[in-house]
């Protein structure tokens, strides 16, 4: 009886030591998975600001005086422009 | 030893009193161990009543721990909670707008706010001094709001990455950021007024941001979690909302067309010193609207530049006097009803013709014209005399067909719906001054909008401004307003009056490649209730290419004020600029062949009557 009761307590002692383990574990896990999702949103507001910056770098105005005054370039004159017909459909050359 | 056998005949009377007695006696010490005080028996109920004392204070305890811990929870949770369970708000994104080959117009980036906890700042005049610096804020003004006493000031919204970047290299105890959504417009004043503006809140005040803003609109989430003594998120309570991110809208603007309609129109006011002007591009097989631009203008981020005059989208919200672009409607009507041919001859000779004591006049006398001269050379005699023989009804209901006098369906706040008067009102002189376009009036998209008949073989379409995405590349069904064979004939009226003979000769001559086909308009502002005899209103609308068209183009220059007033030498120079981009970004291919000559001498424009 002796025999057994100790070793129900030695059990019980193990499982213990092992949910404390288990639950600093998952508290562990979930703290880095928390702040991987924290580091996503970053990133992801970090993506928006720089596609805008980007587009800022590239609006219309910005490639249109460039392309003039920082490397003389102009139209092409109509008459030297040839047009072919375009085989693709419509929506590919949108 | 002789006292204590005296007072033993006292008793238990008197033991204090000999005690007393003793050392007032003498000031020999008591022996303690045979005091008979600790001596005397003591009743034993006192030790049980102080066991029971004793029993007691441990059962209050024991009654307040059950209160507290099983009875009345909520004080001490709610306190545990305050310590270690946070509520965090998550934010969520507006929507963008985009323009028809998804070029962002208008996205909100996150970007960083600077607030000082004023208990933890620290700061000394080294450190202010260059975070004035980094905020551009003057030195007393950062020095105010950083000695107030309230907890936490918000120092500058939405700085650069970069700055706030230099300020954490201060170093400064008690700085904090906060993440804020800003609004960034990708086109700037070019599309400001169709895209609008939002306020600091991310609220939509005007143009697609306010038409739209419940599809923008995104809705922060929230979540509640457990945080440990090093502040790390360790456990997820309760229920939790995700943000939900506001949808984006697809415009039919091409950011392309606009920019250059916009730079081609801001050139041609600034040259003519006009007051403002405004251009509308329609894509006539789609319907779409490909550009409204409107100078002056304003940067959707400089709040300082937007004042009341900048912030009308004037090709949407002014309306005036279409002047002579209405006579081609006239002349269409002429042709449909009969017996007038392109080719009939009308005689407009002396230049004048008075109706009911008022006299309408040419700008000079043209002699005998045909019905394509008179629009060609824009003769206010010869449309006159077609208009005197029409009904009054059957003009109006000309006008009414064609959108004037009628709200656009536009999903735009503040589209006007111009003015039509009832055509049983008309008097003899109005119903002639309607023909050319004065007694009515519309907005310059409403006139846009008007042409396609011309240019979709005499079907009136609806247009859009905001792109479904389930039509897309479907060709919009009109409405049948003319025949197709009277739209082809004045399509071709319209294509003589953009070359040489018609009030905008340039126009076909510096439209390369293309066919171009429009009328003029040349308008005196009305000021109260008279006409101007100084201030006029320079129109050019038109279509391109004339044999198969695809778009149509309005510009309208208000109060020219160098010299130059004629819509001819006004707006149609941006018109043709403007015609000649959208093609070629079009991907248009040309309808005429260049001729490489350049053709040294300047024809003559006709001059156009008011």
């Amino acid at each position: 009886m002796n025999k057994l009761t100790a070793i129900l307590i030695i059990a019980l002692l193990g499982s213990c030591l092992a949910l404390v383990r288990s639950a600093y574990e998952s508290r562990r896990v979930f703290a880095d998975l928390d702040r991987a999702k924290l580091e996503q949103r970053r990133l992801d507001a970090e993506f928006r600001r720089m596609d805008a910056e980007r587009q800022d770098q590239a609006t219309h105005r910005r490639v249109e005086r460039v392309a003039r005054e920082k490397l003389a370039m102009s139209n092409p004159a109509q008459g030297a422009t040839v047009f072919v017909e375009d085989v693709l459909p419509a929506e590919a050359t949108r | 030893m002789s006292a204590s056998t005296r007072n033993n005949g006292n008793g238990g009377q008197g033991g204090r009193g000999s005690t007393s007695r003793s050392t007032r006696n003498s000031v020999r010490s008591v022996d303690y161990a045979t005091s008979p005080l600790l001596a005397s028996k003591t009743p034993p109920w006192r030790s049980r009543f102080v066991v029971l004392l004793v029993f007691l204070s441990f059962l209050v305890l024991l009654g307040r721990a059950v209160h507290l811990q099983i009875i009345h929870t909520d004080f001490y949770q709610a306190e545990g909670e305050k310590r270690f369970v946070h509520k965090e708000s998550l934010p969520a994104s507006r929507g963008r707008i985009l323009d028809r080959n998804g070029l962002a117009l208008a996205t909100s980036v996150a970007m960083p706010t600077v607030q000082a906890d004023l208990k933890l700042l620290k700061a000394d005049a080294a450190q202010r001094k260059s975070l004035a610096k980094l905020l551009t804020m003057p030195l007393p003004e950062l020095n105010d709001r950083l000695d107030g006493n309230a907890g936490t000031v918000v120092l500058r919204r939405h700085l650069e990455e970069a700055v706030w970047a230099d300020i954490q290299k201060l170093d400064i105890k008690g700085l904090q950021q906060v993440r804020e959504f800003k609004r960034r417009y990708a086109e700037g004043e070019a599309a400001a007024h169709v895209v609008g503006f939002t306020d600091v809140y991310s609220k939509g005040i005007d143009g697609i941001e306010k038409a739209f803003n419940d599809q923008l609109v995104g809705h922060n989430g929230q979540r509640t979690v457990v945080r440990d003594r090093l502040g790390r998120v360790i456990e997820d309570v309760g229920e939790q909302a995700s943000p939900v991110h506001g949808n984006d809208v697809m415009l039919t603007i091409d950011s392309k067309v606009q920019f250059f309609a916009w730079q081609r129109l801001r050139d041609a006011v600034l040259l003519h010193g006009a007051q403002g002007g405004s251009v509308v591009v329609l894509d006539v097989q789609t319907g779409d609207i490909l550009a409204l631009a409107n100078y002056p203008s304003y940067d959707p981020a400089i709040r300082a530049t937007m004042k009341s005059a900048r912030l009308r989208n004037r090709a949407l919200t002014d309306i005036f006097e279409p002047g002579s672009t209405m006579k081609p409607f006239t002349a269409a009507l002429a042709l449909e009803q009969g017996p007038w041919t392109p080719s009939t001859r009308l005689e407009t000779a002396p230049g004048h013709i008075t109706i009911g004591g008022y006299t309408i006049r040419d700008s000079h006398a043209y002699g005998s014209l045909s019905v394509a001269e008179v629009i060609q050379k824009s003769s206010n005699v010869g449309t006159v005399k077609m208009a005197l023989q029409m009904q009054p009804r059957d003009m109006w209901e000309m006008y009414t067909a064609i959108g004037l006098g009628q709200k656009p369906r536009i999903d735009f706040p503040g589209a006007v719906t111009g003015r039509l008067r009832p055509f049983k009102s008309w008097r003899p002189v109005e119903q002639a001054t309607m023909s050319y376009g004065y007694g009515l009036s519309a907005s310059l998209f409403q006139l846009a909008r008007a042409y396609t008949v011309f240019a979709r073989d005499g079907e009136l379409i609806p247009v859009s401004l905001v792109r479904n995405p389930e039509n897309v590349g479907l060709p919009v069904v009109g409405q049948r307003v003319m025949s197709a064979k009277t739209a082809q004939q004045v399509r071709e009226m319209l294509r003589l009056a953009a070359g040489p003979g018609g009030t905008a000769p340039q126009v076909q001559q510096h439209t390369l490649g293309f066919s171009v086909g429009g009328k003029t308009g040349t308008t005196r502002k009305l000021e109260g209730k008279t006409y101007s005899t100084s201030k006029y209103n320079a129109f050019f609308v038109g279509l391109a290419p004339v044999s198969q068209p695809r778009i149509v183009v309005a510009v309208m220059v208000d109060h020219p004020s160098k010299g130059k007033y004629f819509g001819g030498d006004v707006a149609a120079p941006v018109f043709s600029q403007v015609v000649q981009q959208t093609l070629r970004i079009m991907n248009v291919a040309p309808d005429m062949d260049v001729k490489a000559q350049i053709n040294a001498k300047p024809v003559a424009a006709e001059q156009e009557s008011i």
